[in-house]
């Protein structure tokens, strides 16, 4: 139980970062920072297991559960941002909605395929890695397909 | 003192969960997606339905050790993003030729 209740704080610190972050439009702490001091604290946290008794190998895997954890939760709130996206524009069907809609679907794909990328490396899962950065990869062609073919038929039908 | 090992897992489980849900609630918007509109607006949507179906699996596959989701999600994850591009280009050609 208490376990619990620490993940719903943690939940809470980082899913509020993550929509702090997008409300403002803009990194709050820029990544160059924001990375070497999560890597620090990270080592330091692991000095300090060390230092407590823990065998090195537990202590660092713990330590990137957790982050692969917070990975998650990040996640989390741009998949929900996408989602109410999707449904905000109600029947709306004209081209500008459709590059709209074509770049909403394309943040899904990439908030999943990063997710994938860096959770599976957290947790020495090279197979979700792999498939994530080959995801990660197709994503631009699979949107820029899309918007050609619509921007094509469109085309089409205003010549008829 | 809180068990890391412990909190490590609960946090791994619920992040995963969460994460899910979320892939759930964009998925229903992907299937409003798919139902309505035109061909090339229904193709997007199915492309980002096998993604969030996709990547749900593989987490499902990673926190309940369900051994044939993981290759369900790659063919979903794969098929379905080639599958986009190759329909995308046969929309755009006039008459499917």
């Amino acid at each position: 139980m208490i376990a619990e209740i620490f993940v719903i704080m943690y939940a809470i610190v980082v899913m509020g970062f993550v929509a702090w972050n997008i409300r403002k439009g803009a990194f709050v702490i820029d990544p160059s920072k924001l990375v070497p001091i999560l890597i620090f604290i990270l080592l330091v946290f692991v000095l300090f297991l060390r230092y407590t008794g823990l065998n090195l190998g537990v202590a660092v895997a713990t330590l990137m559960k957790i982050g692969a954890a917070g990975i998650l939760f990040a996640g989390t709130i741009p998949m929900i941002s996408a989602a109410v996206g999707l449904f905000r524009f109600g029947d709306e069907f004209s081209p500008n909605i459709f590059y709209v809609r074509n770049h909403i679907t394309g943040v899904i794909d990439t908030v999943a395929s990063l997710v994938m990328i860096f959770a599976g490396l957290l947790i020495y899962r090279l197979d979700l890695v792999a498939v994530g950065f080959f995801f990660f990869v197709l994503i631009p062609f699979c949107g820029n397909a899309l918007a050609n073919a619509y921007y094509y038929n469109y085309q089409r039908r205003l010549g008829k | 003192m809180i068990d890391l090992a412990l909190f490590a897992d609960t946090a791994f489980f619920w992040g995963a969960f969460v994460f899910m849900v979320a892939c759930s609630i964009a998925g229903i918007g992907a299937i409003r997606l798919a139902l309505k509109g035109e061909a090339v607006t229904s193709l997007m949507g199915v492309s980002a339905l096998t993604t969030v179906a996709g990547v749900s699996l593989y987490l499902i596959q990673i926190i309940f050790d369900v051994e044939f989701a993981r290759d369900t999600a790659i063919a979903l994850l794969v098929l379905g993003a080639v599958g986009t591009i190759v329909f995308a280009r046969l929309f755009r050609m006039e008459g499917g030729q």
